[in-house]
């Protein structure tokens, strides 16, 4: 499944002087928070889909990192955009 | 708050197989529809026929048309039932969107002044960098 949408998950691994492996995880930052959008519209379905891997399923917050307001709002949004057919339920 | 000022998405899906006449008055009718429960149409948006993201009924694509209504709460309940004794009416959806539309509307008032205020500051802090003789 590919999970990779918007914020990613951004996480970059190396070694330290004492070969020690360390990991780095980029800070994800709510994608809705950086541009700005108040309003998470439903009928806007070219940014919901970014937001559902291809099985339809609502993922977590960790996986985008957006806010829990935004998650909120997106999560409604999505369930709107479900019941007229724009974007499917589970299962493809 | 009054009932009279609260605004409406209703956006219904109709079967795709209408031609252009009977889709024209399908969407007169439903205008109807707001109009007889007191309702004010202020917007018809025909987006045109869409791929359903599943099967409804047995149709695979869809008519989508977007209504934008001023009315009271009642309307609301008077008109879905309508719409679903419809025929040609494959889904609808109804959403009050003022308040939602307003709290944005608010929340970029705040902050584009928040970011004039900031803007003023940095300014004046540079402002006064410059008078003591510049960065030590």
């Amino acid at each position: 499944m590919s999970a990779e949408g918007p914020g990613g998950r951004g996480r970059t691994g190396g070694r330290r002087r004492d070969g020690k492996r360390y990991f780095f995880r980029r800070r994800k930052v709510c994608r809705f928070c950086a541009d700005k959008i108040d309003y998470v519209d439903y009928k806007d379905v070219k940014l919901l889909q970014a937001f559902v891997p291809e099985r339809g399923k609502i993922l977590p917050r960790r996986m985008f990192g957006t806010c829990a307001e935004h998650q909120r709002k997106l999560t409604v949004a999505i369930k709107r955009a479900r019941h007229i057919a724009l974007l499917s339920f589970a299962g493809d | 708050m009054s009932e009279g000022g609260r605004v409406y998405e209703i956006l219904f899906v109709a079967d795709p197989g209408l031609e252009e006449a009977q889709l024209d008055e399908l969407v007169g009718q439903v205008q109807g529809f707001v109009e007889k429960a007191g309702g004010e149409v202020q917007k018809v948006d025909k987006w045109g026929k869409k791929r359903l993201a599943y099967l409804v009924g047995k149709h695979r694509e869809g008519y989508y048309v977007l209504l934008t209504a001023a009315a009271g709460g009642p309307m609301v309940k008077e008109v879905e039932r309508r719409l679903k004794v419809t025929d040609g009416v494959i889904r609808y959806l109804t959403v009050r969107v003022d308040e939602e539309l307003r709290k944005a509307e608010r929340r970029k008032a705040r902050r584009t002044e928040h970011e004039a205020r900031r803007r003023q500051r940095t300014a004046a802090r540079a402002a006064q960098v410059e008078a003591q003789g510049g960065v030590q």
